[in-house]
């Protein structure tokens, strides 16, 4: 089976191993995610600026993309361009005028064929969500597939894991619609069938700072930090996510955390998808992006006798060395902290 | 040709404001068969009726239009009016040019006018067709029947029986007392709620004028004011009425036990049970669904026990039909359900419950026999929470409108904890406080003031478990400040909905209902205890949230109603029906679309051929038309709304 995949650019920089675990286990699913052969940012946050089409001319361009493959479904792994490109589709849909203004602006896009070297001009009207559908990867897993059919090769058993959904993924529940926002169930789901145990936790919805992160780095640790001591109180050995921020908030600043909130122990953070990698057996360098686990990951995972004790596994992120020497390092990204 | 007289009220400025009635009237003075028109200032005042009596007689007017408000109004009026003159009052039609004119045309006055003369043109053409026609009569039955025997049912029953009329007051559930009786205290007076509903219901089971039917659910109900045919189902409760002892053997030897409806699931009782002590009538039941399959093979403990011989396995459903002249629907209600407030908890913690589940609590007859324990592990809860409005007033999430008990019974549910935990903490969160009722407010104040419950004004964003605590995340919205409470019981106050199954009843009884599945009333202020369907009334919940004050008042409301129903001799029916004329060959295409079944086919014998022919009941025609268009050769048509008076109006209304 293949499938346009829009990856969105955090996943090229910061989050490459939310991408390269998505590539790996679909892959091993049998199913060739094709990344869209052109593409920009989706918007990143969605413009609520009602009836403006600047703002939609990004997502629906990325749509039209998918289209001119052939396919009438995009899928995402990243929560946030889920998200926009999912509304942007619900919008456009609606209203009419709206969508003549975006497909007329579009129009003046220059193509190149690939082949001929030629300047096209011409490209096909996008009709909204008859045209092409946005699913997030978990949807897509949950629809299409199924979560028992999901051949599981290692399984995860012992593994105590807290889905954590944040925002993006589930809210506005009315447009978004892929889970109950208040008792979402579906990375519950994907968890159990891949062996591990899903923790509920009642901040598994809560926000986890998001954005304030850059602009108020401080107090931007609180809301990661509640987040996670829930999912440890309740016996969660480790958290999954979905969205590229919410992992930078939990697992980068991670050390900045404990830092600022010493009952906290700390715990490794993972995207979904490379639970889905393990569990289907792909080899652990594909599976695991080491280099962005600040949080040691190893322990857990021999713990749960995913890695042999005498594999070499690939090391990790520079965050690592500054948890053996706390207080010197800092993890990459973060703010720095202020040595008084 | 008919002379015809024309009455253009100025209504005030209402009309004359925007219409100019002056102009309307010059303009009619000329056009085809009217012989007399004129304004006048109020033609529904006094003066303006003897304008138009006196009119008709000294000008020999055959027919008359008014052209004022909507017909729905004053129709019945002016009817009189002209019958009181000597004409018959179908020889009147209302020209409505404020409702469908002068009101929505307030920014084009020319346009308005000349809209106006069309509208009075078309029903000058319309009175020109009418024929004097006279009312039907039919009989009625003197018997009501009454859907729901909550306090509402029972209110209604009890007054309807005391005016001397039959009533059959029909439950679905084992005993009648609705959700009255699993109240606790009432307010504003903090009366036990079964002390005060015990004794009606009692009063209903002696009634000699009132027969009980629990475990009775209502099929379908055909026929039309004074003359309804109700289908009634019987469900089998497998032991037998009048035989049964309440002896209890048969409970103690029962092995199967479910969570207790009557508690809200906060006790168990057995398959076999009586829902409370003092259910009416006073017999067990049977609960087919959790019995152990109703095989005295696989269990018949209780029968093998039973002295009198009182269960019968044997016993089936039963329906039966009943005729009735009223109904009265007192269906009730049920909390939104639990689980849809995911934000709060609801069904996901032990110790998030709804009212009703508090009132079992606080009940003397509840599980914990009055104590204020909480469910998970039957402590005593030291800070208890209630949110006001969850899900009420939330359009965007859950129900938009204003459940009306929720203040009070929050602010009751408060005092009665403290009353029993003295030092226990009450917090309220609340948007506002509504205490629009007689000693409400005074009551209200009594909860803040003498029992220091702690009222905070804000929405709660979040309930969650620490420990064997409750954290409950809100803000003060006066101080502006973010609010934690950790409690230990928290008291959700849920919409109120139609209780569960009424939709699809209501469907079947063609009743209509607003988009939250109320049942309509026929006025929202002038006529709140009918439904527009004639013949049925409406008591409690069942058309919007109200206390039991009200819905006591709308239940003796609806009784009167019925009670004015049955006082007359027969009841008149409006003859505008459909009439059958010799066009008719008989094709039928009008039998199958009539929604009351009025239209039959006959056979008959002309010349020695047989020859066919459609018939209309006239007792069950409401003129609706539908065979009207059905039929290819105006061979069935609704009295004084024929083809050709329709043409003539639509030209009128067109014609310059």
């Amino acid at each position: 089976m293949e499938i346009p995949y829009y990856p969105g650019c955090t996943l090229k920089i910061k989050a490459m191993a939310l991408d390269q675990s998505t590539v790996a286990a679909f892959g091993a699913l049998g199913v060739s995610l094709k990344e869209l052969p052109r593409w920009t940012c989706c918007g990143a946050v969605y413009p609520l600026t009602a009836k403006k089409i600047a703002g939609l001319a990004a997502p629906i361009r990325i749509l039209r993309e998918a289209k001119m493959m052939g396919s009438d479904t995009v899928v995402t792994a990243c929560a946030f361009c889920y998200n926009v490109l999912k509304r942007a589709n619900k919008d456009f849909t609606a209203d009419p005028l709206r969508k003549k203004r975006i497909n007329a602006y579009l129009a003046d896009d220059v193509r190149v064929d690939e082949t001929t070297g030629e300047k096209i001009r011409e490209w096909p009207e996008y009709a909204g969500a008859e045209d092409v559908k946005v699913l997030h990867l978990l949807e897509f897993l949950r629809d299409r597939i199924g979560f028992h059919k999901i051949p599981v090769k290692k399984p995860l058993r012992g593994l105590r894991v807290a889905p954590y959904y944040g925002c993006t993924l589930l809210r506005p529940a009315k447009e978004i619609g892929l889970d109950d926002p208040e008792r979402p169930t579906i990375m519950h789901d994907l968890l159990r069938s891949l062996g591990a145990e899903p923790i509920d936790f009642p901040f598994l919805n809560e926000c986890c700072a998001s954005f304030l992160s850059l602009t108020e780095p401080e107090r931007a640790l609180r809301p990661s930090y509640l987040i996670m001591s829930s999912a440890e109180a309740e016996g969660a050995q480790a958290i999954a996510v979905s969205c590229p921020l919410c992992y930078y908030n939990m697992e980068a600043r991670q050390l900045e955390i404990r830092e600022r909130y010493p009952d906290f122990k700390g715990m490794p953070v993972f995207y979904f998808t490379e639970l889905l990698a393990l569990g289907l057996g792909v080899t652990l360098d594909q599976a695991i992006g080491w280099k962005e686990h600040s949080v040691d990951v190893r322990r857990l995972l021999e713990s749960a006798g995913l890695i042999d004790k005498g594999d070499a596994a690939p090391s990790q992120g520079p965050c690592r060395a500054k948890e053996e020497e706390p207080g010197r390092a800092r993890p990459r990204g973060a703010a720095p902290v202020d040595a008084a | 040709m008919k002379r015809i007289g024309v009455f253009v009220c100025h209504c005030g400025i209402n009309i004359a404001g925007t219409v100019d009635v002056k102009k309307v009237v010059e303009t009619l003075k000329g056009y085809s068969g009217i012989v007399h028109a004129e304004d006048y200032m109020f033609v529904c005042s006094e003066p303006g009726q003897a304008l138009i009596r006196d009119t008709i007689k000294q000008k020999q007017l055959d027919a008359i239009v008014v052209a004022a408000c909507s017909p729905s109004l004053h129709e019945a009026t002016f009817r009189r009016v002209a019958q009181d003159a000597g004409l018959n009052p179908y020889q009147c039609e209302m020209a409505n040019i404020r409702e469908q004119c002068s009101w929505v045309h307030q920014a084009d006055k020319e346009g308005a006018t000349q809209k106006a003369v069309r509208i009075v043109r078309s029903l000058v053409e319309a009175v020109r067709y009418n024929e004097d026609l006279e009312p039907i009569t039919v009989p009625v039955t003197r018997r009501a029947v009454v859907v729901g025997a909550g306090i509402a049912g029972i209110k209604a029953a009890l007054d309807i029986a005391d005016a001397g009329h039959e009533v059959l007051l029909i439950e679905r559930n084992p005993s009648i007392g609705g959700r009255m009786i699993q109240l606790s205290e009432t307010f504003p007076t903090l009366d036990c709620s079964q002390c005060i509903l015990t004794p009606k219901m009692v009063a209903a089971s002696r009634h000699p004028k009132i027969k009980i039917l629990t475990y009775h659910e209502v099929v379908e109900i055909s026929g039309f004011v004074g003359n309804f045919k109700v289908k009634l189902l019987k469900k089998p409760r497998y032991v037998k009425e009048g035989t049964c002892n309440l002896c209890n053997k048969c409970i103690e030897v029962c092995p199967v036990v479910v969570p207790s409806e009557f508690d809200m699931g906060l006790a168990w009782r057995k398959a076999i049970y009586l829902p409370f002590p003092q259910a009416v009538p006073s017999v067990f039941t049977l609960d087919e669904k959790s019995c152990l399959g109703l095989d005295p093979i696989r269990c018949g403990k209780c029968a093998e026990v039973c002295t009198p011989k009182a269960i019968d396995f044997d016993m089936g459903p039963e329906v039966f039909e009943v005729e009735a002249g009223a109904v009265v629907v007192a269906t009730g209600f049920d909390l939104y359900p639990m689980s849809k407030l995911g934000e709060y908890g609801g069904e996901k913690y032990e110790d998030v419950i709804n009212g009703l589940e508090f009132e079992r609590i606080l009940s003397a007859s509840g599980p914990t026999g009055g104590q204020v324990r909480r469910p998970s592990d039957g402590r005593v809860p030291k800070d208890v929470v209630f949110i006001q409005c969850a899900g009420s007033r939330d359009p965007e999430n859950h129900m938009p409108y204003c459940s009306k008990i929720c203040c009070m019974y929050t602010a009751k549910h408060a005092m009665l904890y403290k009353h029993r935990v003295h030092d226990g903490n009450a917090h309220v969160f609340y948007i506002d406080v509504r205490t629009g009722g007689k000693d409400f407010e005074e009551f209200y104040q009594r909860a803040v003031e003498e029992d220091r419950v702690n009222y905070i004004r804000g929405k709660v964003s979040k309930v969650f478990k620490q420990g064997d605590k409750i954290v409950v995340w809100g803000v003060d919205t006066l101080s502006g400040k973010k609010v934690e409470v950790k409690a230990d019981l928290v008291v959700l106050a849920l919409p109120l909905v139609p209780s569960a199954g009424t939709e699809e009843l209501f469907r079947k009884l063609r009743l209509s209902t607003n988009k939250h599945g109320f049942i309509q009333e026929a006025h929202p202020k002038l006529r709140p205890v009918e439904h527009p369907n004639s013949g049925f009334y409406l008591a409690g919940v069942a058309q919007g949230p109200k206390d039991i004050p009200e819905a006591v008042a709308q239940a003796s409301g609806a009784a009167g109603k019925v009670g004015a129903l049955f006082s007359a001799a027969e009841l008149l029916r409006e003859p505008t029906t459909a009439e059958v004329n010799d066009l008719c060959d008989g094709c039928a295409f009008c039998v199958d679309p009539c929604p009351v079944q009025a239209v039959t086919l006959v056979e008959y014998a002309r010349d020695g051929e047989m020859k066919k022919k459609v018939e209309v009941n006239q007792a069950l025609c409401l003129g609706c038309g539908v065979c009207m268009a059905t039929c290819p050769k105006k061979g069935i048509a609704v009295r004084n709304f024929t083809a050709d008076r329709f043409l003539s109006m639509v030209d009128a209304m067109l014609t310059d």
